[in-house]
């Protein structure tokens, strides 16, 4: 095991934590920088355990939570907080971008929460096995209205986008091979469709609450005629249009472009994919060799991504916006584990929707562009306030060890608000910023005076500056750039 | 799951998914039975969703009396309300684990005070849940602090027995309290998987069960009752079921429900001519995919969903209240 130890390692492992998960915590920035970029990057791709979270206690405790009707969010927020396997969750949200699904239409967060899951177990294997699932998918289902696919009258929704939206991208396929891939996907529904479809139309948790989903193959309405998928001709279902389908050159680029997107660089809007080059082909073009050299499989082309040159340049640094999600749950995280009950994941769950990223409450099948969207002047204050609130308590476990590690940087028991402010950017990062954004950060802790924690009196001071230069400092520009 | 054939004997179900408030219930969470057959069911709610949670009337017949309680933290609301239990005089107490008090309702619902104080010291608690009312002493199951207290019916302290842990006597998030005819005191101790007997003094008499989800054995069970013979009708949330444990604790029957439509859903279907018409192909019960038991209650309409209360009446029936499904089933043996 090679261990890391200078600046210009500890930025590189910075950026990788940001990235492959929500950012580091000090301590898990000394965990990580102990084992080195390599042995990190094989602990994120290949978790070793399920990731285990207390549900009976989140249903006791949070019981408007135990049915799963509305309270997806703050569910999902609390899982995101505690994980220790931060890639695969980073993952769920990739996919839940990209196969977006909105509990808006579907009137319950129960299915998508098991969508969720679904993505949790599939998101790092096989494209093939995670577009399989998705289509046996109940959220998905009844999103895109696949249970008024019929052999004898087809409804084009899911046919339509996953070569649209979920696969290839348009361009690469005729209306001709939508109506057919539609043909394969009769007869993939969820049990009692009827019911459950008007239910949900009717919005209504009557008469004994919501009901989840169940996925069913009617063979009877399947069209088991003839078919030709992309030039493919056979008498397909469900399984061989996926396969033929992932088979593309188009496929494994769409794929790439938007795990680059995710990971790396922002992209265009999709839309514009078709029509205009990928920002960095190079890199296309090594996350595509992956993905067909590994026979389809996404964790490849991750370890190829993490790997790779384009992801660890000087260039790739810092050089994204945050989105809403990795904004609130990296403070959430510096903030320390979560104790149930608790509010502050209703508030996170709310915070990521003012910001524009309401999980599971996406605007579209489209999913988020994100990018330079993410930010705007309303969303910029949320951000501000949110992480005032959240960071605002130095008795949660978090806020008092970066308290704890700032006085570690003096032996006399003192320290200027200037010291404070250099120092609190240390502990926090290693964050380049600008001047401005510490002189500013200078200005306002000037207004402590000086600082010391020899007594109770002056320890509260103390707290109450670093609490403030941690706020600020998730306020900052820099801070919301991943 | 067993599969022993059950003498439980599934009759009827009171209740009905009432977001807002009025007829049927909200995430109940406990209930108490009057001498005189009313039946008080607590929902739990949603915070957020005015007249979501309160203190719902009815009668084991579907009548319905109306509601007690409002959704704040003035006198007579609740937040998080956990348990009611009923004195002598049929004065009702409900613990709030988000208020953290007892508020103490008089026989026609009028609030007459609450008391309660935050912490871990004597006479303090952390997130009540089980009451059980026994002569002029209540024995209120302190969950976040793992014990059992007493106090008096105005909420002076008397003593506590319990603490955090798993050997015998010890609690884990202790849930459900009752007694038997003979004063021995029975607590759910939920994340500990079992049951504890204790004398009416606190000391340890017997444990019951232990993880798993065959016969004889439990998954967070939640409340609980004990019939005259000693027999354990246990409320097993985490296996989603019923199970009836003798006085020893060996395994004697166990119910996964089996609800139907009751006459306050009739009503509401004659009033929904497209969702009763698509209901007549309706299955409600089918294979399921998965064995969690939770997302299958989920899925199956007459299971138990988070069963979390039981009840016995004077006649003998067994009443078991589910969060999940807004309504309690009642069966008998």
């Amino acid at each position: 095991m090679t261990t890391v130890e200078s600046k210009q390692d500890s930025v590189l492992m910075a950026h990788l934590l940001r990235r492959a998960g929500f950012g580091a915590t000090p301590a898990e920035m000394d965990r990580a920088m102990g084992m080195g970029y390599e042995s990190i990057l094989q602990e994120l791709i290949n978790p070793d355990h399920d990731d285990i979270i207390p549900d009976d206690l989140i249903r006791r405790y949070h019981v408007d939570l135990s049915d799963l009707r509305s309270g997806g969010g703050p569910h999902w927020v609390y899982r995101l907080v505690m994980t220790d396997t931060p890639l695969r969750e980073k993952m769920c949200l990739l996919w839940h971008r990209v196969f977006a699904t909105a509990v808006t239409k579907l009137i319950q967060s129960r299915p998508v929460t098991n969508q969720i899951s679904m993505f949790r177990e599939h998101g790092m294997g096989s494209f093939d096995n995670l577009l399989i699932e998705l289509s046996r998918d109940p959220a998905m289902i009844m999103w895109l209205d696949n249970q008024d696919n019929h052999g004898t009258n087809i409804n084009e929704n899911y046919g339509r986008e996953i070569l649209e939206l979920f696969a290839m991208g348009v361009g690469n396929y005729s209306e001709e091979d939508i109506k057919e891939t539609s043909r394969a996907f009769t007869g993939w529904r969820v049990v009692n469709p009827d019911y459950m479809s008007i239910r949900m139309r009717n919005n209504t948790a009557r008469p004994f609450g919501y009901m989840s989903w169940q996925f069913e193959y009617d063979e009877v309405d399947h069209d088991g005629g003839e078919k030709t998928i992309l030039g493919q001709t056979g008498n397909w279902n469900g399984e061989d249009a996926v396969r033929i389908i992932c088979e593309q050159e188009a496929t494994a680029r769409f794929v790439a472009r938007h795990i680059y997107h995710f990971f790396v660089a922002d992209e265009l809007p999709v839309p514009q994919w078709p029509h205009e080059p990928p920002r960095d082909p190079a890199a296309i073009d090594a996350l595509v060799k992956a993905y067909f050299d590994s026979g389809h499989n996404i964790k490849a082309m991750l370890e190829v991504l993490f790997n790779s040159d384009f992801f660890k340049s000087e260039s790739a640094r810092n050089a994204r916006i945050k989105s809403p999600a990795e904004m609130v749950i990296g403070t959430m995280r510096l903030a320390g584990p979560i104790t149930l009950p608790s509010d502050d994941i209703f508030a996170a769950d709310a915070a990521c929707g003012n910001m524009g990223q309401g999980l599971m409450r996406p605007p579209s099948v489209e999913g988020w562009q994100g990018g330079v969207d993410w930010i705007n002047t309303g969303a910029y204050v949320e951000r501000v306030n949110f992480a005032g609130r959240i960071l605002n308590d130095p008795n949660k476990s978090g806020v008092r060890d970066i308290i704890e590690r700032i006085k570690t940087y003096s032996d006399a028991g003192s320290m200027t608000t200037d010291r404070l402010a250099e120092v609190a950017f240390d502990v926090l990062g290693p964050m380049d910023v600008m001047e401005t954004t510490k002189s500013g950060l200078k200005n306002y802790l000037s207004k402590y005076g000086n600082l010391s924690w020899r007594d109770e009196t002056e320890s509260n001071n103390f707290d109450n500056a670093a609490i403030a230069a941690i706020q600020l400092i998730v306020s900052s520009q820099e801070y919301q750039t991943v | 799951m067993t599969t022993t054939t059950s003498r439980l004997k599934y009759l009827t179900n009171v209740g009905f998914a009432a977001d807002f408030g009025g007829r049927g219930f909200s995430l109940p969470t406990s209930m108490a039975i009057r001498s005189d057959g009313r039946i008080f069911v607590v929902s739990r709610g949603k915070p957020s969703t005015k007249g979501s949670n309160g203190i719902q009337m009815v009668s084991k017949d579907h009548d319905f009396y109306g509601q007690i309680g409002t959704n704040d933290s003035a006198l007579g609301g609740m937040i998080w309300p956990t348990s009611i239990v009923l004195d002598e005089y049929e004065n009702m107490y409900l613990a709030d684990e988000k208020l953290q008090r007892i508020t103490k309702f008089d026989r026609d619902g009028k609030p007459l005070g609450y008391w309660g104080d935050t912490g871990s010291g004597e006479g303090q608690f952390c997130n009540p849940s089980g009451l059980l009312i026994r002569g002029d002493r209540m024995l209120l199951v302190d969950s976040g602090n793992n014990r059992v207290q007493e106090y008096s019916l105005d909420g002076k302290f008397f003593g506590q027995w319990g603490s955090g842990g798993n050997l015998d006597g010890p609690f884990d998030h202790p849930w459900g309290i009752c007694d038997d005819i003979k004063g021995n005191i029975y607590v759910a101790d939920w994340r500990n998987d079992r049951i504890q007997k204790f004398t009416a003094q606190g000391a340890h008499l017997a444990s019951f069960g232990h993880s798993g989800s065959g016969e004889g054995e439990l998954s967070r069970p939640a409340g609980l009752a004990v019939d005259a013979e000693g027999n354990m009708y246990v409320a097993d949330w985490g296996n989603q079921r019923l199970q009836v444990l003798d006085s020893r604790g060996n395994y004697l029957d166990s119910h996964r429900g089996a609800a139907d439509l009751n006459p306050w859903c009739i009503e509401y279907f004659d009033s929904q001519a497209d969702e009763r018409r698509a209901r007549e192909s309706f299955v409600p019960v089918y294979v399921p995919d998965i064995d969690d038991e939770s997302e299958i209650s989920a899925r199956m309409e007459p299971y138990l969903w988070d069963p979390v209360d039981v009840q016995l009446d004077e006649d003998g029936r067994i009443y078991v209240l589910e969060t999940g499904r807004h309504r309690f089933q009642i069966f008998e043996r």
